[in-house]
């Protein structure tokens, strides 16, 4: 019997551990079996395996039962997710069902999720910009939050190593507020896209329309082949899983990756419960999950465990890993576990016309979305009334006419008729907004899900910052389209609750001091040497990029960190 | 990947797709439509598909019946209108074919197709009712929601996207700048 013990402990020992297999958890698994270290993959939702497990991807839209229109039923039953702009017939299958994993709002918090192999690597919009120094400096220039413990310099290799593998297209522009990457080839912007870049070149000092900076083969090298994916084909259906590889997701790069070393065990279908800390040791020694199948408890021994369950969720299984040593969650002596909780604020957008450039017209799909305009407020020095600032995305398009008009051969005519309009242009806003300690995730105190794991209690808010931000981008970018000479200019505001977004970051957040911060420079929890969160929780602040290649820089980091630490002997 | 074996898969998933619902029995004053929210009778069947097929006839292309549309349409209200909508639509139609005896003395369905042509016509120019200009006829709502419908069924079918319009799953290019003169539609 003891024997048997003792080969069942082996067989769940590794030598290290992911949380998640999504956008980040796909790196730390790359990354920790590239190194040579036997490693666990522990996922909550189902295998995804690219192509195979793609079902909708190749469909026509005459073959989506409903024409892509999701039924009122599925809306009416999930509010919450229905409101993601992706929550199409064609991508449904990938997010998170309200019911099927509910938590507590304590105020209006959409939270948006992808639970299975790949998370929301396989929904995402795929744009991906580095940030800066004005970032990584921001908390410590405007006195909010903690300063973080690193600065552009630290991550910027890691931002190259991590770029080269994934593929991302861009322009090297030259803007110090964005740094530059390893780039390939950029989608280029199309006649309106340019003349607005040269117009607000002209007009304005340190403002910018660059092509958008996104995670896709334009171009593909050797490294990208050999993961087996292929140039990108402008499809443009992405959040379906792309057959050719196109777009960065773990499913089609980072995951078959790590499984290919031969190294890596995905197990898929296990919720991480908590993590195990042995107080005689001094360190984490494993996690426990909760296997979906069988509901079955089991545990799992490493000797370095990554927490890549994505922002809110990192958070809570932190919370849920309590011991004597830390009964108030994994390495809170510091108290701040859960708070900080920052997220984008994406609520104001603006469109309107154009009736120049008749001449031109675009063909084909531009995976990148169009132009990108970083951000101008309050950069190299405060001069607003708000803290931050906010970036913004541009395109421009020519639609065919839609004429529904009439009945009979009239109508037919009038529909298969395109005759091009004008151009439209429209914008909407990414800001940033602030960690503030009122802004935090806690464990429900009774209500559990279906494995015993408590639920989280999300209260998060915006501030009176993100209303004059707001304001900001709306009075900037009418003023731009004015003076670019834009017609029927409409901005508009939306109340969404935060969440939606999905860029959610925080609550693990680094910092110098472990009695304000969770984490040290290397995403390590300062009380607990052997765990590492690089996702979205670590985040000190938020900047107003995209945040996922952040994320996947910060795990590549971490590893190669973890590992040299093991090979000391420190781990 | 190699865009041959995409190219393979992607015929694989098509083979397997399933579109409408079936036409399952013809029982009279029994719908032919298997409908799970909305209840509805032949005769309202019929006439909602005659709406259809009046919008969208054959004339030497297919009209909405031979492409399915009608079915589509049922499809669709039952699926993808919240009750209130289905109630609104019933309502409508009700009063849509009242009006229709009212002119011709006879239903919708045994009007003449130049009847047909005549009402929905009428229909295209909605008068605002007694003056009441912000709440249009319950008739109007019913036909504008067959009109819609009609419309979104034949811009998103197979015939339409194939033969009228050409739509590609895959571009494989994106020329930023395309001159005006070469676009082929
Ligand atoms: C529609 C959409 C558009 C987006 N657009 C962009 C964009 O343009 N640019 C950008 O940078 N970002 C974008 N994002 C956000 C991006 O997807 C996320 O930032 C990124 O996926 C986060 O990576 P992650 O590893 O933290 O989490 P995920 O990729 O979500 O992976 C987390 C994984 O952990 C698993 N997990 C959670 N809890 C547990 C547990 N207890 N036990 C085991 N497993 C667990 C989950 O099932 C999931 O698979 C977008 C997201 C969506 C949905
Ligand atoms: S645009 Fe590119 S990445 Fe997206 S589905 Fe298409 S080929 Fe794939």
């Amino acid at each position: 019997m003891a024997n048997l013990n003792i080969d069942s402990v082996k067989s769940r020992t590794f030598d290290a551990i992911v949380i998640g297999s999504g956008m980040s958890g796909g790196w730390a698994a790359k990354e920790l079996t590239g190194k040579g270290l036997k490693t666990l993959v522990l996922e909550r939702g189902r295998d995804v395996k690219h192509l195979k497990d793609y079902p909708t991807t190749n469909l026509y839209p005459w073959e989506f039962p409903h024409h892509g229109v999701i039924p009122t039923e599925v809306q009416e039953a999930n509010p919450i997710v229905n409101r993601c702009y992706a929550f199409g017939e064609d991508a449904a299958h990938f997010f998170v069902k309200d019911k099927e994993h509910p938590y507590v709002q304590e105020k209006p918090f959409d939270w948006i999720r992808g639970y299975q192999v790949g998370g929301k690597s396989l929904l995402w919009a795929r744009q991906t910009q580095r940030w800066s120094d004005f970032d990584f400096e921001g908390p410590a220039r405007d006195g909010f939050a903690v300063d973080w413990p690193i600065r552009y310099s630290d991550l910027a290799p890691w931002y190259s190593y991590v770029e080269k593998f994934a593929g991302i297209s861009g322009n090297r522009d030259g803007i110090a507020e964005l740094p530059d990457g390893e780039f390939l080839p950029a989608f280029p912007l199309n006649a309106v896209e340019d003349y607005f870049s040269k117009h607000v070149k002209k007009s304005y000092q340190n403002r910018h329309v660059i092509s958008a900076r996104c995670a896709h083969l334009s171009k593909p090298n050797p490294i990208h082949l050999e993961q087996g994916r292929g140039q990108c084909q402008e499809r443009n259906l992405c959040q379906r899983g792309c057959p050719f590889g196109g777009y960065f997701s773990a499913n089609s790069s980072t995951i078959p990756w790590a499984l290919k070393s031969g190294l890596c065990t995905l197990r898929p279908f296990s919720v991480v419960e908590s993590i195990i800390y042995d107080e005689k040791l001094g360190k984490a020694t494993g996690v426990r999950i909760i296997d979906t199948n069988t509901k079955q408890a089991i545990e799992y021994f490493a000797d370095v465990i990554f927490v890549n369950a994505a922002a809110l969720n990192t958070n809570l299984v932190l919370l849920n890993s309590t011991s004597n040593r830390f009964p108030n969650g994994l390495g809170n002596d510091s108290g701040v576990l859960g708070k900080y909780v920052a997220f984008h604020n994406y609520s104001a957008h603006i469109s309107a016309e154009y009736d120049g450039f008749k001449e031109w017209t675009t063909d084909g799909r531009n995976p990148a979305g169009g132009g990108y305009i970083p951000r101008f407020r309050n950069v190299y020095k405060q001069e607003t009334n708000f803290l931050r600032g906010y970036a913004a995305g541009f395109s421009a398009y020519r639609r065919g006419t839609d004429n529904s008009d009439g009945i009979g051969q009239t109508l037919k005519d009038n529909l298969a008729k395109k005759e091009l309009g004008n151009w439209g242009v429209g914008s909407h806003m990414m800001g940033e907004t602030i960690p503030k300690e009122s802004n935090y995730v806690t464990l429900d105190k009774s209500q559990k899900d279906q494995w015993g794991v408590p639920l989280l209690k999300i209260s998060v808010d915006y501030d009176d910052n993100d209303e004059k931000m707001k304001k900001d981008y709306i009075e900037q970018m009418t003023e731009m389209f004015t003076s670019a000479g834009f017609k029927n200019i409409r901005a508009e505001s939306d109340h969404r609750a935060p969440g939606l977004d999905i860029h959610e970051m925080g609550g693990v957040r680094m910092g110098n001091d472990p009695k304000t911060s969770m984490l040290d420079k290397w995403n390590r929890l300062h009380a607990c040497k052997n765990v590492y969160v690089t996702d979205g929780a670590s985040m000190t602040s938020t900047s107003c990029q995209n945040p996922s290649l952040t994320y996947m820089a910060m795990t590549a980091r971490s590893v190669d960190h973890a590992v040299s630490e093991m090979k000391k002997g420190n781990i | 990947m190699n865009r041959r074996i995409a190219i393979r898969n992607m015929a694989l998933v098509l083979a397997s797709a399933a579109v409408l619902p079936s036409c399952l029995n013809n029982d009279k004053g029994k719908p032919v439509v298997q409908l799970k929210h909305l209840k509805i009778n032949a005769d309202q069947e019929n006439l909602v598909s005659n709406v259809a097929e009046t919008i969208l006839p054959k004339t030497n292309t297919p009209g909405a019946k031979e492409l399915g549309i009608n079915l589509f349409i049922f499809k669709m209200l039952d699926d993808c209108n919240t009750k209130q909508q289905q109630e609104t639509f019933l309502a409508g139609l009700d009063e849509f074919d009242d009006a229709v005896k009212k002119q011709y003395g006879h239903s919708f369905n045994d009007c003449s197709q130049q009847e047909r042509t005549a009402f929905i016509s009428s229909m295209e120019k909605p008068k605002p009712e007694n003056g009441k200009k912000d709440e249009p006829a319950k008739s109007a709502v019913f036909y504008n929601m067959v009109k819609g419908l009609t419309v979104f069924g034949y811009t998103t079918s197979q015939y339409f996207m194939t033969k009228q319009v050409v739509y590609e799953l895959v571009p494989g290019r994106y020329n930023a700048w395309f001159p005006v003169k070469k676009q082929a539609v």
